[in-house]
């Protein structure tokens, strides 16, 4: 278990995730196998309540299943503790959101130096990776900027930013272009394959056909299970029916 | 990890300033009323020590008692002395005097206190000439027409100085000239004598002269020191007891009656203030756990962002208990200021010495920053527990 893992980044056999809401029992994942290759852009589709950002929590660590098994990195991560699971979030995983997620009272430096912060990397070096990150996603001016200084775009800059700053093995994005204009979304797109094209592995989710044509491939949920998935080059005919 | 905190803790603070300061105030005050009551009560046994050692703990005071209707009870007399001095652990029984008269010198005039005194004063009220002289064995057996002054009505007598060798007069029926022999170094009071506006003449020079009262007032006992003098003055009082056959026929004061009397009494306030100000304590510590949980459900967002970039749990239960110890520690700090600040001005106004424990300050800054540990413990766990999605969802 480590960076010389070769295998898939992600590998998740029958995964279910279900919720207890009041009596009834709400299967949002209902046995989902996925398998993402090192390197590769997914992109996750499907429409609301298909369980698309369930699945990123699982993939992120951020939750644990109910059933299945889930290997992140060649971890197995489904029997984990919180504890466990931070520092494989902090060691493996970036999180890109939908709504950026920054610190409103820190400044985007400080920002995109925040995980480092749990990975016991000294302060002035962390700066100084956060400076270099913000430079990589074309912030380097504007680092003493607090967020709400910061146009939307940028903002989600400073965020991909700090998902980057630990080196990870996955990046992870959910609506990265949900809350920004066309041309904005686009800029951000062709940060992310920049990324991509570097080695990292990214899966995003998005609900725009045109962002999931520019990933390799794509995954389409559908009340908690994969409709379909595969090379992205197969779906062109049917991505219009992606319905909201 | 804990300066990261520290840092953390003051950057959210200054984004609430108003918040932070109010929900600080209870362990202000706590603190401060520790830290107040503690000093306050170190100086006042300070002072009462001082006073101790100054008149020194052999003297004992003798008083007529007073009968149930209030009336003096008449039993003093001049021979009483030799009896007093039988008594195990007396060096010497002096009956003094005194009245208030009028003296002039010159033009100026003053009324105050004379006395009636002997040349054992010297050592038992740590009696100090400025300028001259005490009263001497000699004067006493002389009569001589000669006085000491306290320093306060030597000042006012004679504005410009000068005093020692001038006379005044004491007015009455019968006015006397006395030459003023001596100028006693200023003092603070002791055994409830204002030595500096007093005038000291010799006894045998009073009565002949000045008037001619039927009893002596009082007698002052030079007691053996190191024969417990407490115990000597229970002695006198068993001796006015046998002479009468009435349990209050003397009053007895000895120094270390007085101050057991005086420590008693500061103890039982000390310790019935502190009660109240750790009260006042837990109450702030309520304040500040009450302000912690607002805040980890404010930040239930920030929280999840933190656990999404990797924080583990105890990371964020050691922000946020680190946030409440920062918070009670200032709220402490400040305390301890607003503490020594206030019982040194209550201190001063009394002219007691101020007298403030380090030990004290420390152990009452401790128990602030302890309050935070305890009292934010349930909010950090709070915190440190809350779901990662839920918290990134939470609007
Ligand atoms: N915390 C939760 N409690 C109960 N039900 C949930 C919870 N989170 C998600 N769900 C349900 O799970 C299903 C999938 O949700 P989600 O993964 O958010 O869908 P998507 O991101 O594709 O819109 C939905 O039916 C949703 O109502
Ligand atoms: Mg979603």
């Amino acid at each position: 278990m480590s960076a010389e893992w070769a295998g898939p980044v992600v590998l998740a056999e029958g995964l279910e995730r279900s919720y207890e809401v009041g009596e009834e029992k709400v299967l949002a994942l209902r046995g989902v196998s996925i398998r993402i290759e090192r390197g590769d852009m997914t992109a996750i589709m499907g429409p609301s309540g298909s369980g698309k950002s369930t699945l990123m929590h699982l993939i992120g660590c951020l939750d644990s299943p109910t059933g299945g098994r889930i290997l992140i990195d060649g971890v197995e991560a489904q029997d984990m503790s919180q504890t466990e699971l931070a520092r494989l979030r902090r060691e493996r995983i970036g999180f890109v959101f939908q709504t950026f997620n920054l610190l409103p009272r820190l400044s985007i430096l400080e920002n995109a130096a925040l995980p480092l912060r749990y990975a016991g990397v000294p302060n002035r070096l962390r700066l100084e990776r956060a400076a270099a990150a913000l430079e990589a996603v074309g912030l380097g001016d504007r680092t003493r900027h607090r967020p709400g200084q910061l146009s939307g775009g940028q903002r989600q800059r400073a965020a991909i930013a700090r998902a980057l700053i630990n080196e990870p093995a996955l990046i992870l994005a959910d609506e990265p272009t949900g809350a920004l204009d066309q041309t904005t979304g686009r800029a951000i797109l062709d940060l992310f394959r920049d990324i991509n094209e570097r080695g990292t592995t990214i899966v995003m989710v998005t609900h725009d056909p045109a962002v999931a044509a520019s990933c390799r491939s794509t995954i389409r949920l559908r009340d908690g299970l994969i409709e379909e998935a595969g090379p992205t080059a197969f779906f062109e005919a049917t991505a219009e029916g992606d319905s909201e | 990890m804990i300066n990261e905190n520290i840092r953390t803790a003051f950057q959210s603070f200054a984004g609430n300033k108003l918040r932070t300061l109010l929900s600080m105030v209870g362990i202000v005050i706590g603190v401060a009323s520790v830290v107040a009551i503690t000093a306050y009560g170190a100086s006042a046994s300070e002072s009462i020590k001082r006073q101790i050692a100054k008149s020194g703990l052999e003297t004992i005071m003798v008083m007529m008692g007073r009968d149930a209707g209030g009336e003096s009870l008449r039993l003093f007399k001049e021979e009483l002395a030799p009896e007093l001095e039988e008594i195990e652990g007396v060096l010497q029984a002096m009956p003094v005097n005194q009245r208030s008269v009028t003296f002039r010198a010159g033009k100026q005039s003053a009324t105050d206190t004379i006395v009636t005194a002997l040349p054992g004063f010297v050592p038992l009220f740590d009696i100090e000439a400025a300028e001259g002289r005490f009263l001497s064995e000699a004067d006493l057996t002389e009569r001589s027409p000669v006085v000491v002054l306290g320093a306060e009505l030597a000042a006012t007598l004679f504005p410009s100085g000068g005093a020692v060798g001038s006379y005044l007069r004491v007015l009455g029926q019968n006015p006397q000239q006395l030459r003023i022999v001596g100028v006693l170094a200023k003092k603070s009071d002791a055994m409830g004598m204002n030595f500096d506006s007093t005038a000291f003449v010799p006894r045998t020079t009073y009565l002949t002269r000045i008037a001619r009262p039927a009893r002596p007032d009082r007698f002052i006992v030079r007691a053996d020191g190191s024969k417990d003098p407490a115990a000597t003055a229970k002695r006198i009082e068993t001796f006015f007891f046998d002479l009468t056959g009435k349990s209050n026929a003397a009053r007895v004061m000895s120094p270390s009656t007085v101050a057991e009397t005086l420590s008693g009494v500061t103890d039982t306030l000390t310790t019935f203030l502190t009660g109240v100000a750790a009260i006042s304590l837990v109450v702030g510590g309520i304040g500040i756990m009450n302000i912690m949980l607002v805040s980890v459900t404010e930040r239930t967002r920030e929280i999840g962002i933190r656990k999404a970039v990797g924080a583990p749990p105890r990371a964020i239960l050691s922000q946020f208990l680190v946030e409440a110890v920062v918070l009670t520690g200032t709220g402490g700090l400040l305390g301890v200021a607003v503490g020594a600040g206030a019982s040194y001005a209550a201190v001063k106004a009394l002219s007691y010495p101020f007298v403030i424990s380090p030990a004290a300050c420390a152990v009452a800054w401790l128990v602030s920053a302890g309050t935070g540990i305890f009292f934010g413990l349930y909010p950090a766990a709070r915190a440190a527990r809350l779901d990662p999605v839920a918290a990134l969802s939470y609007e």
